[in-house]
C-alpha cells in the first residue's frame, strides 16, 4: 500500500474510516424512520454557516455547528405549519439556506473556496479535525449504544412506546441533533453535498445485508469505513476528488449489496400511483 | 398479583385545542373483571385509552389506577418491516424497569420467553415480527404487556384481523388473566362478543352506559351509542354494528 | 428608478426577464401541483441530478438541455427501478441517486473535462448565458404547464386528494399522474439555465408553498403562485444584476424572504 506513506493520506484515511463506521450505524436509524431527505437538508442547509467561517477564518467545524443549528431551527419552525407539510417546508428551508450561502460564497472579494465546501477536501484533514472527527464519532457510538432500547421501542411501535417507559419524540429529536453532530464531523472531509451518501448508501446496504438490527448496524458501519478506504485508496490511484470518489464506493457497494440480495417482491395488492410512489 | 382496580370519576379529555373529545366517563372496575369498551370511531375510545395511559390531560374529574396501565396496540400500527424478532418484541415489557447501562436481566428474559410460551409462540421466538400472521402479531404484543406485568391492561381491537387460531388463544389468555385478578379493557366493535364479558361501557363522546352486559346492552343503549346509522344484521348468532361512513367528498 | 430601468435597457437582461416571466408561469403552476402531492424532495433530486448531464453536455458537443434531460430522465428510471421491488424507500433512493449524481458530477468536472469555474454556473445559474433557445423551451415549457393544468387539473387533484378512491379509477388516474412527472422533468430543465441544478426549487417549490400560505382554493393557489414566482424572479434578476451574483442564490434568498413574511403574517393573522 504505497499511498499509506504519506501522513496525508493517512490522516485523510482515518478520518474517513471513523466517518463511514459512524455514518454508516447512524444512517441506519435514519432510515428506518424515513429521515433522508431531513439528513440531506440539514447537510445543505448549513452552507451559510460554512461559509461565513471560511470567510471569518473561523474553523470549519465552528461555522458547520452554528449552521447545522439554526437550520435544524427554521426547519423545525417551518414543519410545524402543517398547511404545507414538513416535507415542503424542508424544501422551502433549504433552497433558501443553499441560496444564501451561495450569495455570500459568490460575492466578489471572497476567496474561492466554495467548491471545498460543497464537495469537501478529504485530503486537507488537519491533526486537529481528526480529533474533532475523533470525538464527535465517539459520542454519536457512544449515544446510539446508550439509547438502543429506546430507539428500537420509540421507531418500532410509536402508539404504545409511552405505555413502555419511551417518549418517541423525544427519541426523534435526539436522533436527529445526533445526525446534526455527524454532519458537522463529515463536512470538512466531504463536503455539504456529499455527506448524505455516507449516511445513506451504507446504511441502506446494511438494512438488506442484516436480519437483525445488530447486524445491520454492523453492516452499515463496516460497509462505511470500507467505502472510505476503497474511495481514498481510488482516489489516490486515479487521481480523482477524494470526496466524490469516498461517495461513488460507498454508493458502488450499495449496488453489490443490492445485486447480492435482491429485495422480496412488495406484497401483492399493493399497487400506488406513480406519484405517491415517489413521495415520501 | 395484589388486586388490581381502575376507577374513573367524572373524566372529559380531549386534545390540545381545548376541544373536548369525550365527557362524563364513570366507571369502576375491580380485580379479574373484564370491560368490553364499545362505540364508533371517533367515539372516544382512543381518548379514554390514551386518558388512562396519562398521555392525555384530563379536563375534568379523576383517575386512579393501579400500577401503570399496559396498552396492546392494533398490529397494524406497529413498524412491519423493522428487523426485531418476537421475543425482542416481548422483551419490550421490561425496557422501562431497566436502566440505559445495564443489559437487560436474565430473570426478564426468562419471563418474556414465557410470555412467549403463555400466548403459544414459543417457537417463533426467533421470527421477525414482520414475518408473523397478523394474529400472531397480536399474540406477540399481548406477551410484551405480560412482561410489563400490569395490573390494568389496555387492548385495541385484539380480536380485529384475527385468524381462528389466534382468536382462541387470546381468548384463552384473557381469561386466564383475568383469572389472575387482572383488569382488562377491550376496545371492540362486536357487540355480540362484548355480551361476553363482565362489563360493557359504551361510549359516543360522551359516556352512554356502563353496566352487566345483559342490562347494558338493550337496543336504547346501541341507538344512543351508535346513533340512527346503526343497521343491526343478524348473521347466525352474531350480530354485528355496521357504521354508515359520511361521504364527504 | 434608474435601477430598474438600466439593466432592462440591455439586450441580455430583456432574454433574461423574458425568460424568467415564462418560466414562472411554468413553475408556478407546476410548483402548486408538487406542493399538493408531496414531490419537493423528488423535485429537488430530479434537478440536482442533472448536473452531471450538464457537465458532459460541452465536452461530448451535446445541446445542455438535451443532457441535462437525459440524465434526469435516467435519474427518474433508476428510482423507479428501485423502489418498485419495494426493498428501498423512495426517500433512501432518491437521497442515494441524488447524492452519485453531485460526486460523478464531482469528478467529471474536476478531474476528467476541468469545467472550473463554469461548474459555479451549472449549479447556481446564469443571466449571461440565457440564449433564444433556453427562452423558447422557458415558452414551451409555460404553454405545455398551461395547457396540462386546464386539462389536467382535475384528475391531479382526485388523485392527490384520495390516491385510494383515484386507484379505483384506474388507468386514468395513473396517466395524469405520468404526465405530471414528464411535464415536471421537462420543466426541471427548462429552469436549469436560470437557476442551476442545486436551486430549481427556488421556482419550483418555494412560490408555491408560499402560496399555499396565503390561500386555500385552487384557483388562487395557482394564480398566487405564478405571480409570487414573477415577483421573486424578476427580483432575483435585478438583484443579481448589480451585485454581480448568479440569479439562483438571489432568488433563492428573495424566496425564502417571501415565504418567512408570508408564515409571520398568518402566524399574526391566527393569533388574532
Amino acid at each position: 500500500m504505497e499511498i499509506l506513506r504519506s501522513g496525508l493520506l493517512q490522516r485523510a484515511l482515518l478520518e474517513v474510516l471513523i466517518l463511514g463506521a459512524t455514518c454508516g450505524a447512524l444512517g441506519v436509524w435514519l432510515l428506518h424512520v424515513r429521515s433522508t431527505y431531513a439528513a440531506e437538508s440539514l447537510a445543505h442547509a448549513m452552507l451559510p454557516g460554512l461559509v461565513i467561517a471560511a470567510l471569518v477564518g473561523a474553523p470549519l467545524l465552528l461555522g458547520a455547528a452554528g449552521g447545522v443549528l439554526v437550520a435544524a431551527g427554521l426547519i423545525a419552525l417551518a414543519a410545524r405549519d402543517t398547511r404545507v407539510g414538513a416535507e415542503v417546508a424542508v424544501g422551502v428551508v433549504v433552497t433558501t439556506a443553499f441560496g444564501l450561502g451561495a450569495v455570500l460564497a459568490l460575492a466578489p472579494d471572497v476567496p474561492a473556496r466554495l467548491g471545498e465546501l460543497l464537495f469537501g477536501d478529504l485530503l486537507g484533514t488537519s491533526t486537529a479535525d481528526l480529533a474533532a472527527a475523533a470525538g464527535l464519532g465517539l459520542l454519536v457510538a457512544f449515544a446510539l449504544g446508550a439509547g438502543h432500547r429506546s430507539l428500537t421501542t420509540a421507531v418500532f411501535d410509536p402508539v404504545a412506546a409511552p405505555s413502555l417507559g419511551v417518549q418517541p419524540g423525544r427519541v426523534q429529536l435526539a436522533l436527529l441533533a445526533l445526525l446534526g453532530v455527524a454532519v458537522v464531523a463529515a463536512v470538512q472531509g466531504l463536503g455539504n453535498l456529499l455527506v448524505l451518501a455516507l449516511i445513506v448508501a451504507p446504511a441502506s446496504a446494511g438494512i438488506r445485508l442484516g436480519a437483525t438490527l445488530r447486524g445491520q448496524i454492523a453492516a452499515a458501519a463496516t460497509l462505511g469505513a470500507l467505502a472510505g478506504l476503497l474511495g481514498l485508496v481510488a482516489s489516490a490511484e486515479l487521481d480523482i476528488a477524494a470526496g466524490a470518489s469516498v461517495a461513488l464506493a460507498a454508493i458502488a457497494l450499495h449496488v453489490v449489496a443490492v445485486l447480492l440480495r435482491p429485495a422480496a417482491p412488495r406484497t401483492p395488492g399493493e399497487r400506488r400511483s406513480p406519484v405517491d410512489a415517489l413521495s415520501p | 398479583m395484589s388486586a388490581a382496580a381502575i376507577e374513573v370519576a367524572g373524566v372529559s379529555a380531549g386534545y390540545g385545542n381545548g376541544a373536548i373529545a369525550l365527557s362524563d366517563v364513570s366507571f369502576k372496575a375491580t380485580e379479574g373483571q373484564a370491560v368490553a369498551v364499545l362505540g364508533p370511531n371517533g367515539g372516544g375510545k382512543t381518548t379514554l385509552f390514551r386518558a388512562l395511559l396519562g398521555e392525555l390531560p384530563t379536563a375534568t374529574g379523576s383517575i386512579t389506577v393501579s400500577g401503570t396501565p399496559a396498552y396492546v396496540p392494533q398490529t397494524e400500527r406497529s413498524r412491519l418491516d423493522f428487523p426485531v424478532s418476537a421475543l425482542d418484541v416481548a422483551l419490550m415489557g421490561a425496557y422501562a424497569r431497566t436502566s440505559w447501562y445495564r443489559r437487560i436481566a436474565g430473570r426478564d428474559r426468562a419471563l418474556a420467553r414465557g410470555a412467549l410460551e403463555r400466548v403459544g409462540l414459543a417457537d417463533s421466538a426467533g421470527t421477525r415480527f414482520g414475518s408473523l400472521s397478523g394474529g400472531q402479531r397480536q399474540r406477540v404484543l399481548i406477551a410484551r404487556a405480560l412482561v410489563q406485568d400490569a395490573g390494568v391492561l389496555l387492548l385495541d381491537e385484539p380480536f380485529a384481523g384475527v385468524d381462528r387460531t389466534s382468536e382462541d388463544a387470546i381468548m384463552g389468555i384473557l381469561d386466564e388473566l383475568r383469572a389472575e385478578g387482572r383488569v382488562l379493557l377491550i376496545a371492540t366493535h362486536d357487540v355480540e362478543q362484548a355480551r361476553g364479558w363482565d362489563r360493557v361501557l359504551c361510549l359516543a363522546g360522551k359516556q352512554i352506559a356502563y353496566g352487566p352486559p345483559a342490562t347494558t346492552l338493550t337496543n336504547a343503549v346501541l341507538e344512543g351509542t351508535y346513533g340512527e346509522e346503526i343497521v343491526m344484521l343478524d348473521c347466525g348468532h352474531r350480530a354485528v354494528a355496521i357504521q354508515h361512513h359520511a361521504h364527504t367528498h | 428608478m434608474r435601477w430598474l430601468t438600466d439593466p432592462l435597457a440591455l439586450p441580455f437582461m430583456q432574454r433574461a426577464l423574458l425568460a424568467t416571466l415564462l418560466l414562472a408561469v411554468a413553475a408556478g403552476l407546476l410548483g402548486t401541483w408538487i406542493v399538493l402531492r408531496r414531490l419537493a424532495f423528488f423535485a429537488h433530486a430530479a434537478g440536482t441530478a442533472t448536473f452531471p448531464g450538464l457537465v458532459v453536455a460541452g465536452p461530448w458537443g451535446l445541446a445542455p438541455p438535451l443532457a441535462a434531460l437525459g440524465a434526469g430522465l435516467g435519474f427518474a428510471g433508476l428510482l423507479a427501478r428501485m423502489t418498485r421491488r419495494g426493498a428501498t424507500s423512495a426517500d433512501a433512493a432518491t437521497g442515494l441517486l441524488l447524492t452519485a449524481a453531485l460526486a460523478l458530477g464531482a469528478i467529471l468536472a474536476s478531474d476528467v473535462y476541468s469545467s472550473g469555474a463554469g461548474v459555479d454556473r451549472l449549479l447556481f445559474g446564469t443571466l449571461l448565458g440565457l440564449g433564444e433557445g433556453d427562452v423558447a423551451l422557458a415558452a414551451a415549457a409555460a404553454v405545455a404547464a398551461v395547457a396540462a393544468t386546464a386539462a389536467l387539473g382535475r384528475t391531479w387533484l382526485a388523485t392527490g386528494f384520495d390516491p385510494a378512491g383515484a386507484a379505483a379509477l384506474g388507468v386514468r388516474a395513473a396517466r395524469g399522474d405520468w404526465l405530471l412527472l414528464a411535464l415536471l422533468a421537462v420543466t426541471v430543465v427548462a429552469v436549469l439555465p436560470a437557476v442551476g441544478a442545486l436551486l430549481v426549487s427556488t421556482l419550483l417549490v418555494v412560490p408555491a408553498a408560499t402560496a399555499r400560505l396565503l390561500t386555500q382554493s385552487l384557483g388562487a393557489l395557482l394564480a398566487a403562485a405564478v405571480t409570487l414566482a414573477a415577483l421573486e424572479g424578476v427580483g432575483g434578476l435585478l438583484l443579481a444584476y448589480h451585485l454581480d451574483l448568479p440569479p439562483g442564490p438571489a432568488i433563492a434568498v428573495l424566496g425564502g424572504g417571501g415565504f418567512a413574511l408570508a408564515a409571520v403574517s398568518c402566524t399574526v393573522r391566527g393569533a388574532r
